[in-house]
Parts: C-alpha cells; structure tokens; sequence
C-alpha cells in the first residue's frame, strides 16, 4: 500500500526525495574531490633523464600486423600528459595501439627549482633529440612520427625545423601555438602581449611559474563556464554514471597541476607571443636560426574551431611557411582539450588522424 | 553547459529556474569572455600583477637572504648548492645516455657488419 492509497501525507515520499538529494550531495562531493584512475594503459620506462620521462606502450597488435614507423607523443610542459590516455574506453593511446602502432610518450615531468632556467632550446636540442634516439634504437626504424599537442607542437615543430634530416616523417600538430601576427586573438596573447606585462619580473620573483597561476590564467578566459558552469554542469548531470565517469577523469587531469620551467615561460612570452620570432624567421636556438621552410616532414595540424586558448589563426598561419610538400589543415569542432578527450573525439579527431598516419607509416 | 530541449512547462516551477539558471548563465558567461578579451582587463591585470610583484620581490630577497645566511651559519647546504648538484647531476646523466647510445652502436655495428658480409656471401644485395 503506497502513502497516498494509505491517505497518510506523502512523507514517504518526501523522505525519498530528501535521502535523494543527500545521496546527489555526497556523490557531487566525491567526484570534485577525489581522483579518477587515468592513464591506466600499461607501458614501460624506458628512458628518464632530469625529470624527463619516455614511455612504451604494451602494444596490442601482433608485430606483423603492426605499422612499421613508430610513434612519439610530445605532450605540453605545463600539464601531465594523461590526457592522452585518459580513461580505459576511451583513451587515444588505446585506439592507437589497437590501430597497430608502436607508440611512445614523452612525459616531460614536473620541473624543480633547479630547472628555473630551462628553455625551449634545451627541449628541442637536448631532450628530444636524445627521445628521438632511445625510440629509434627500440623500434630499429629509421624513420618515426610525432605527435605534438599544444607547447609539445610548438617543441614539436622547433625540431623538425632545425633537424629535417634526423629521420621525422610524419608530424601531427594538434592546437599548435605558432603564429603570434594576430595580437587580438583570444586572452592570453592579449594579455601577455602588452608593453606592461613582465614575464621577466615574474619569473625573477618566483622562478618557475606556479602551476595554480597557469591553472587560474586558462581558466580565467572563460570564466563563467570553469569556475561554476562546469560544476552545474555535473549537478545536473549526477544521475548519469557515463557523464559522471568523464566528468571524473577530466577534472582529476585537471586538477594535477604541475609548474612551468621559469626560462621556458618567459621565452613563450617574450620571443614567442609579444615578438612573434618563429613567423618571423628572427628565432635563434643555440646559435641555430630556425627557418620553418627547412620543415620538410608530411604535416597534419589539427585545428580545434572553438580554442581559446591557441586560436586556430595561431596554429594555421604557418602552413605556407613550412617545406613540406604533404601537408594537411584539419579543423575539428571543439575546444583545445575537447578535440582529444572530449565525447566526440572517438568519432571525429582520433580516426582522421590515424588514417592519415596509417597512410604514411 | 548542459542543452535542454524539452518544451518549457509553466506548471513546473523548477524547471523553470533551471531555464532562467541556464539563460542567466550564459548571458554572464558571454559577457566574461568580452570583459576577459578587451584591453582594459589586459592593462588592469598587468598593473595588479607588477604592484604585487612590486611588494613580492624585496620581500622574497630578504627572505631568501636570510634563510642563505641561516644556512650557512650552521654549515647547512643552501638553495644554491643543492640546485647546481641537481644540474651537476643532469649534466652527468646526459653523459651516460650519450655513452649507452654509443655503446648500443659499437655493440649493432658488428652484427649489421656480419649481417652485410653474409648477404653479400649468400649474392644477396645490401640495398
């Protein structure tokens, strides 16, 4: 007998709908404040120098089936690279390896105190190189791919300007932020571009750059939506276990903020977004100019059309200025890490790219 | 944020608020991203930023001024020491990966060597 045919007020009810709502409380609380298991693929160490470190995947393919060209991933510097992997069923390391390939990631770790003065030219000419090298000698290929995505393009792209001839044949830039012409486009640029705003007096007081100020200055361009929209966001959503999963998973990389190598923040401001020296042709790396048109490896940049942190023209205007003759624009619709990570990358960004690296590889 | 598309029912007072919650959110949510993306916030934010650099960095020397004196005092290693024995450190791992990958190559150049050798005995080609 239920409380209305009883004719006892509906408390019952009431009760239910309350027990609910704690039940939704204390869900909402577990899920913004603890940590979702990410980057759950299995994969080896197998190289490490200073807080650098280059990993292998278990590859899932039997080895004649497998692409013949192995693939380097070059995450960011600012962020973990798990986002790459993000949650068993749907991660781009997974999809990849069971698309056959022999797959690497370079986690650039978290930079101590003693790595303040760490600079784009010490990850393009120390550290890469010497990746480039283990992968090599692992996978007994001469030629490799890679994948950079946000600053691990821009390193990406540093490199294969200044070593084309070290074996790189395929280079996919994902959000790449290369071209600074366009001083208006979005936040950041606007920002840090102007006369006032010192890279240099910030690094000199802290060193590295705190991982909570680049956490609140990606935030910060859009406000509404990361500070609170998000959270409403999962409120909304707490009923349904598929979004709490990738709400989960992503707010956990989130969270996991790492600092900035104080060096390398203040060439990103300096040489990169107030002089814009790439574009230019003006940047030196160890005495080394790096003239884009020496790119000459085949080239897919991925463009997301809803980025605010690297607009698509920052990521686009280099494509008449590198060497390659294989070259290919593809804009996705998304946000920066929504491309990769988000709930339609599985349909729309992952298998372009790898039918494009399949076709080359 | 979340797209509702279910019709508006008036008899539904929460629904209701979700949907003035929903149209408030992005009205606010549009005008933060203009105010974010003008020149004003840009030059407000750089003068907030070089004022508190402004009281940070004398303080912070000071600071580590005293902490070093400390240090020494007590015949502790300081920031300093331990920083460049971390680059010391890192100086000393590149050279053993230089040394393991030349090692690597030693060691291949001989089986790639006999590897020629009976390709070239057998009338295969090295191409």
């Amino acid at each position: 007998m239920t409380a209305a045919q009883s004719g006892a007020p509906a408390f019952a009810d009431l009760y239910n709908e309350l027990f609910k709502s704690y039940e939704r409380g204390r869900t909402f609380k577990q899920i913004v404040t603890t940590n979702a298991r990410i980057a759950q693929t299995p994969k080896t160490l197998v190289w490490a120098l200073n807080k650098a470190k280059l990993y292998r995947y278990v590859p899932v393919v039997p080895e004649e089936q497998r692409h013949r060209i192995p693939l380097l991933m070059v995450f960011a510097i600012m962020n973990r690279p798990h986002v790459l992997d993000l949650r068993p069923g749907h991660s781009f390391v997974e999809y990849m390896l069971q698309h056959g390939y022999d797959l690497y990631l370079l986690d650039w770790g978290a930079p101590g105190p003693e790595d303040r003065d760490m600079k784009f030219d010490d990850y393009a000419l120390e550290y890469l190189p010497r990746v480039i090298r283990k992968v090599k000698s692992l996978s007994g290929a001469s030629e490799f791919s890679m994948l950079g995505w946000c600053l691990g393009a821009l390193i990406s792209t540093l490199y294969a300007a200044l070593r084309p001839s070290d074996g790189l044949k395929n280079l996919v830039l994902l959000t790449a932020p290369l071209d600074f012409t366009d001083k208006s486009a979005g936040g950041f640029i606007r920002w840090t571009s102007i006369q006032q705003f010192s890279a240099d007096g910030l690094v000199d007081a802290l060193g590295n750059i705190p991982g909570e100020m680049i956490d609140y200055g990606a935030k910060a361009l859009k406000p509404a939506e990361n500070f609170i929209g998000s959270y409403l966001d999962l409120w909304d959503n707490i009923d349904n276990p598929k979004v709490l999963a990738a709400w989960h998973s992503m707010n956990t990389w989130v969270r996991d903020i790492i600092p900035m190598a104080g060096g390398a923040y203040r060439q990103l401001i300096n040489e990169f977004y107030k002089e814009n020296r790439l574009v230019q042709g003006k940047l030196v790396m160890r005495g080394e100019r790096v003239d884009l048109a020496h790119l000459t490896a085949n080239v897919l940049n991925v463009i997301a059309e809803g980025d605010h942190i690297t607009p698509p023209c920052q990521s686009e205007g280099i494509m008449a200025r590198i060497g390659s003759q294989d070259k290919e624009v593809f804009r996705v619709r998304g946000g920066h890490i929504g491309i990769m990570a988000g709930s339609g990358a599985e349909r729309n960004t992952w298998p372009h790219i790898e039918a494009w690296l399949a076709a080359r590889s | 944020m979340s797209q509702n598309d279910d019709p508006v029912n008036p008899f539904d007072p929460l629904g209701l608020m979700k949907g003035m919650r929903d149209a408030g959110m992005d009205a606010w949510s549009k005008s933060m991203i203009q105010l974010v993306n003008s020149d004003a916030y840009a030059q407000a934010s750089a003068v907030m930023l070089n004022t508190w650099l402004a009281h940070l960095a004398p303080l912070h020397k000071a600071m580590a001024t005293a902490i070093t004196q400390a240090l020494t005092s007590v015949n502790m290693p300081t920031r300093e020491d331990v920083t460049s024995l971390a680059n010391r450190l890192t100086n000393i791992e590149m050279r053993l990966d230089d040394m393991e990958a030349l090692l690597e190559e030693i060691r291949s150049s001989p089986r790639k060597a006999s590897a020629h050798k009976s390709r070239a005995s057998n009338g295969g080609t090295s191409q």
